[in-house]
């Protein structure tokens, strides 16, 4: 069933610092999918359905307020985060290829101003479930959570400090040139990142993103009404969502760790793509923190865990290297929008209309939330 | 063994609420874990159903106090207001000599962040801890 949904319109709201956004987060997620609706050439009401992940503005408010079509499909994936990020596009993928839907708008709205911010947490009298294993220790945080796993991780392969740096150079490095950047004009130095305070070792301030208002979309829809659409279609070539055999035990008791999640979805994804790592020439990594962006690498199977000092330095990932990644600035550098952002830059590398366009390259991957369970991915192709 | 020792956080900090399968974890100054009664699995933390072979039976085993610091992070940043005195802490993964595959959360009491390494020996300790709700015996790690 996959490759017969195609990605026909992008759009993202103006993108800002927590607590920079006049509008409502409510307000950003009508924005952008009015974006992306336009962008793609249709209107309101074309779209059929909504997808999402973790999103609290809901398509029955949507909906009214934008003038949608009649309803056919509205869907959310389960999971703690990001990792839904590119579930949230399965879904989509699923209900257009199956017929359900026509056009199906996925997005994310997140305004940390205006709600919870994640970098901090609330203090309970009483912390049930899981949290009554890790609360009372002061374990409390995503960052804390991605530091036990990737401190870890480092120990077990020799992955060093400048290897995590990589990344946010990366991010940071790609974002100079992506005017919708909040990190537009501020790049960072590896001098910089070393500096930085600590947040939860090994990550310093750096290697953790940030808190942002702004909120991002695509429309998917059917190969043929792509057709009639303003821009070239982008297919989905294959995506797919993992939580292996006893992968998900809590307060750090999987089997397998530390693990990002991704080696299953990692095997169904390169089947059912039938291609392989090494025929992807641009990707992006939703960094939560940097160590689980490198985790990642690895499990996708772009290189063995022993092998990503080598594979990030010098240039490895950034434009021109053998994989760049988050070209867009990714959520360090352009904006934490939960990710999405990460899909809409995948599909403008496929549309060649990146700010830091991968000259000739023909997929485009994302690979959503590391570190929390179940991971997702998705591939993107050309029009062909 | 209880230790007058609290840690690195504020004497009113979260405590675990006691629930259907947690009560004899946090309030028995033991390291009881759970342990099916079926098929002998053990699983922490500790679970309704037997992850193994689903019964519904599940009863304790109790390990040996010591273990070692599989991972760890230092929080400097203080994720509640609470907490700002605290920063820096250190926050271990443990593993059982007895059983590696039990890996539990918790803080080594008497060690300063700088001195808390993977392959760490620790043993286990208990802090007393109140609120009104009740007490309990909140398992916690010293240097071994």
């Amino acid at each position: 069933m996959e490759g017969r949904a195609v990605v026909v319109g992008v759009g993202e709201s103006p993108y800002y610092k927590r607590g920079g956004a006049s509008e409502s987060e409510f307000q950003l997620a009508c924005i952008a999918i009015r974006n992306a609706v336009a962008d793609a050439g249709l209107t309101m009401a074309d779209v059929d359905g909504f997808a999402s992940y973790m999103d609290r503005n809901e398509p029955v408010r949507l909906s009214n307020a934008l003038g949608t079509g009649d309803l056919h499909f509205t869907g959310q994936t389960f999971g703690g985060g990001g990792n839904g990020t590119a579930a949230a596009v399965a879904l989509a993928d699923m209900a257009v290829s199956a017929g359900y839907a026509e056009c199906v708008v996925v997005f994310r709205s997140l305004a940390q101003g205006q709600f919870h911010r994640y970098g901090q947490a609330g203090k309970s009298r009483r912390a049930g479930g899981s949290a009554a294993y890790t609360a009372p220790y002061g374990m409390l945080s995503a960052a804390q959570i991605c530091a036990m796993q990737t401190m870890r991780w480092m120990h077990d392969h020799g992955v060093t400090q400048d290897s995590l740096a990589e990344v946010a150079l990366a991010c940071f490095a790609h974002a100079q040139h992506n005017p919708r950047a909040v990190r537009y004009g501020s790049p960072l130095t590896r001098e910089e990142y070393h500096a930085s305070r600590w947040i939860a070792e090994p990550f310093h301030l750096y290697d953790c993103c940030p808190e942002n208002d702004g909120a991002a979309a695509i429309v998917v829809t059917t190969a043929e009404r792509a057709r009639d659409c303003a821009q070239p279609g982008v297919p989905i070539v294959a995506a797919a969502q993992g939580l292996a055999h006893r992968g998900g035990g809590a307060a750090f008791t999987e089997d397998g760790f530390p693990t990002a999640h991704y080696d299953l979805v990692a095997r169904q994804l390169w089947n059912r793509a039938g291609v392989k790592p090494a025929d992807v020439p641009v990707a992006q990594f939703y960094e939560n923190f940097t160590g689980p962006v490198l985790m990642a690498i690895a499990e996708m199977g772009f290189c063995e865990p022993g092998e990503i000092n080598d594979f990030v330095a010098n240039g490895g990932i950034q434009l021109g290297g053998r994989l760049p990644i988050n070209t867009s600035g990714g959520n360090l550098a352009e904006a934490y929008i939960h990710g999405f952002g990460c899909v809409v830059e995948a599909v403008r590398q496929m549309r060649g209309t990146s700010t830091c366009q991968v000259e000739g390259a023909d997929l485009s991957l994302v690979v959503a939330g590391p570190g929390f369970a179940p991971g997702s991915a998705v591939l993107f192709g050309r029009d062909s | 063994m209880t230790t007058t020792e609290t840690g690195p956080l504020p004497d009113d900090w979260t405590l675990p609420r006691l629930g259907r399968v947690n009560t004899e974890w946090f309030t028995s100054g033991k390291l009881l874990v759970q342990t099916c009664n079926a098929c002998g699995t053990r699983q922490h933390p500790p679970e309704e159903i037997c992850h193994q072979c689903g019964s519904m039976d599940l009863g304790h085993t109790e390990l040996g106090p010591n273990g070692t610091v599989h991972s760890y992070t230092v929080a400097h940043y203080a994720v509640n207001r609470a907490l700002a005195d605290a920063v820096p802490y250190a926050v271990v993964l443990v593993t059982l000599d007895d059983d590696p595959s039990i890996r539990i959360i918790g803080n080594v009491i008497d060690a300063d962040p700088g001195e808390v390494h993977i392959g760490m020996p620790v043993r286990a300790t208990w802090v007393e801890r109140s609120d009104e709700n009740g007490t309990v015996l909140l398992p916690q790690w010293v240097r071994a």
